[in-house]
């Protein structure tokens, strides 16, 4: 039952708070308590699972083995109280300032109910359902402000990332009709005894779906014109919370379905991975516009997930997941900061920056260490030196940004009001948190990783 | 019966791309509602069982009533998509007063470099800081002179 009450109070939640007026305060407030419980009774399941090892149920009272499994690890759990910490920022910064549509607060309340009930469900159908629970919620938020800029952009993101859904669709299929199964522990089980050719096949499928809504290398083309058109609330959500879909979907289809079929390609994933790291920050130094510098670094982040995932091991799925958590704290952070004005915003997206280069007192810090620390273990001088480029071209195209958003220009685009400065300080505080006092992260992600090769061959 | 479901899986697969890849908004999203009858067909295609209808308790060997329980699934969720994408359509219509992806393009080159102009802020800031500047090497030579 606990499993489901996240579920049920976004569910709920969203439905009713769809009814109101979204733009009055009082609306957005109750939107933003709901997400806070959600959250909470996410990381009470947390501990619980934390303490007492996974949990599972079959939806409506189906025997275990016929009706739809949900399943909580701490993989899912780490996943979904990230997405929600995300999401509830987000939503509670948009509030503080002026929501401009009155469906707002109620499609956050989605794509935290889409989020949550894909990282915990464990049947692969069921995963591709909630999976488009949010994404048509990000549709629309994509459009939300409803400028002409903001409608193309919309409409490349859905259609890019539609193609995305289907080949994930295909994908589900292909794995059915390989094993028989829906339920996803059972499809990792029979895996290794499908031949080499469909299992290569369906992997690879996967992984481009994946890829397409992490914006990895060559798969990146949408991400700029999405995120440089739209609000920076939205552009956190979509980098914070919609994105940690695509590194969950590749650690638990990756290094959970597919640990053999990861193992062979995992050259590729390095190769993609580097160039990924090195166009995102050269691109990124490159522009101007604070939105579209970040663009081009989610791109360039996401390539030390992939590096992470390609060295593999225990350690290695443990940094990345490390690095995805990070990651999605850190891109939360920057975008809310850079449109605000003021010491105080400067300085949350001064931590920003430094969590992005991976400089000590920010929790990235710790993110690019766990990367290093993989590759000495792997004996490949070259991903130190390359994520050692990479954390060097960040810090450039950070303080460019830096320079041009709080040195030399003064003037805010928009209210910056205190409810949304206190929320980046808040923020700014948690990665700081991160980088002082690391052990319960670095506990937790290997804890999480630790479930994960149990069933490698 | 294999044959022929990959066949028509692969020819509407393919004509969708080719529609995808048109300047014409209408034929992209048609494009993209054919995509997902491709896929739905693909999931047909994954249970592929001659049999009776699927009734518990049936003696007979039966059809493998999951695909189509997935199939009925995505067809909804492409209809929902579909729906709101063509109203996407609607909007971009409505604010370009074209539905050519080429005229679409040529709005957002005109907005790029709109972007890149510098703000009527940035450059008072920066004609402060010259001046700023100036003041000091006004300041300075003086006292060299001295």
């Amino acid at each position: 039952m606990i499993i489901a009450l996240p579920l049920a109070i976004l569910w709920f939640g969203a439905l009713f708070i769809a009814l109101l007026d979204g733009t009055r305060k009082p609306v957005g407030y109750a939107a933003v308590g709901l997400l806070l419980a959600a959250l909470s009774a996410t990381v009470v399941l947390g501990v619980d699972v934390y303490l007492n090892g996974p949990k599972e149920m079959a939806i409506a009272g189906w025997e275990a083995g016929v009706g739809i499994a949900l399943r909580a690890d701490l993989l899912g759990i780490t996943f979904a109280v990230v997405s929600l910490i995300v999401l509830t920022t987000a939503l509670w910064f948009e509030v503080s300032r002026d929501v401009k549509a009155r469906i707002f607060p109620a499609l956050v309340m989605f794509m935290g109910l889409g989020l949550t009930g894909l990282f915990f469900t464990g049947d692969a159908f069921n995963f591709y359902v909630f999976f488009e629970i949010s994404m048509v919620a990000a549709y629309v938020l994509a459009s939300y402000g409803e400028s002409p800029r903001q409608l193309r952009a919309a409409l490349i993101f859905i259609v890019v990332n539609l193609l995305g859904s289907v080949l994930f669709l295909i994908g589900i299929a292909a794995m059915y009709h390989n094993t028989g199964w829906l339920d996803m522990e059972r499809i990792a089980v029979l895996t290794p005894l499908i031949d080499q050719n469909p299992a290569i096949l369906t992997a690879t499928i996967v992984f481009v779906a994946f890829s397409i809504k992490l914006g990895l290398f060559p798969f990146h083309f949408w991400l700029p014109a999405v995120y440089t058109g739209t609000r920076p609330a939205v552009a956190a959500i979509l980098s914070g919370a919609l994105a940690n879909i695509g590194s969950y979907g590749l650690i638990r289809f990756g290094a959970d379905i597919f640990p053999r079929e990861l193992r062979e390609g995992a050259w590729i994933m390095l190769v993609l991975g580097s160039i990924s790291i090195i166009y995102g920050g050269v691109q990124a130094i490159a522009r101007h516009s604070p939105n579209e510098v970040l663009a081009y670094s989610t791109i360039g982040q996401v390539g030390y997930i992939l590096i992470a995932l390609s060295i593999g091991g225990e350690a290695g799925y443990a940094a990345a997941i490390l690095y995805a958590v990070i990651n999605a704290l850190n891109k939360a952070l920057l975008f809310l900061s850079a449109s605000l004005r003021g010491w105080i915003a400067g300085a949350a997206f001064a931590v920003g920056a430094f969590s992005v280069a991976g400089v000590p007192p920010a929790g990235g810090f710790f993110g690019k260490m766990a990367l290093f620390q993989i590759a000495i273990d792997d004996d490949q001088p070259w991903i130190v030196a390359l994520i050692f480029l990479g954390g060097a071209l960040s810090f450039v195209y950070m303080f460019q940004l830096y320079r041009a958003r709080f040195w030399v220009n003064q003037e805010a685009d928009e209210a910056t009001t205190k409810g949304a400065l206190g929320l980046v300080t808040v923020l700014a505080l948690v990665i700081v948190a991160i980088g002082v006092y690391p052990e319960p992260l670095l506990l937790l992600s290997q804890q999480a990783a630790s479930i994960l090769p149990e069933r490698a061959p | 019966m294999t044959l022929i479901v990959s066949l028509s899986v692969a020819v509407i697969f393919g004509s969708a791309a080719y529609l995808m890849l048109k300047r014409d908004l209408i034929r992209v999203i048609t494009g993209m509602i054919l995509l997902g009858n491709a896929a739905n067909l693909f999931i047909m295609a994954a249970g592929l069982r001659e049999g009776r209808a699927p009734f518990v308790d049936s003696e007979f060997e039966t059809s493998d009533p999951l695909v189509q329980a997935m199939t009925l699934t995505a067809i909804v969720i492409s209809f929902g998509v579909a729906t709101l994408v063509l109203s996407v359509v609607y909007r971009v219509y409505d604010s370009h007063h074209s539905v050519d992806l080429r005229r679409l393009g040529s709005a957002e080159a005109v907005q790029a470099s709109l972007d890149d102009q510098p703000t009527a802020q940035e450059i008072k800031a920066e004609e402060a800081e010259l001046r700023e500047a100036e003041d000091q090497d006004v300041g300075t030579t003086p006292e060299v002179r001295a």
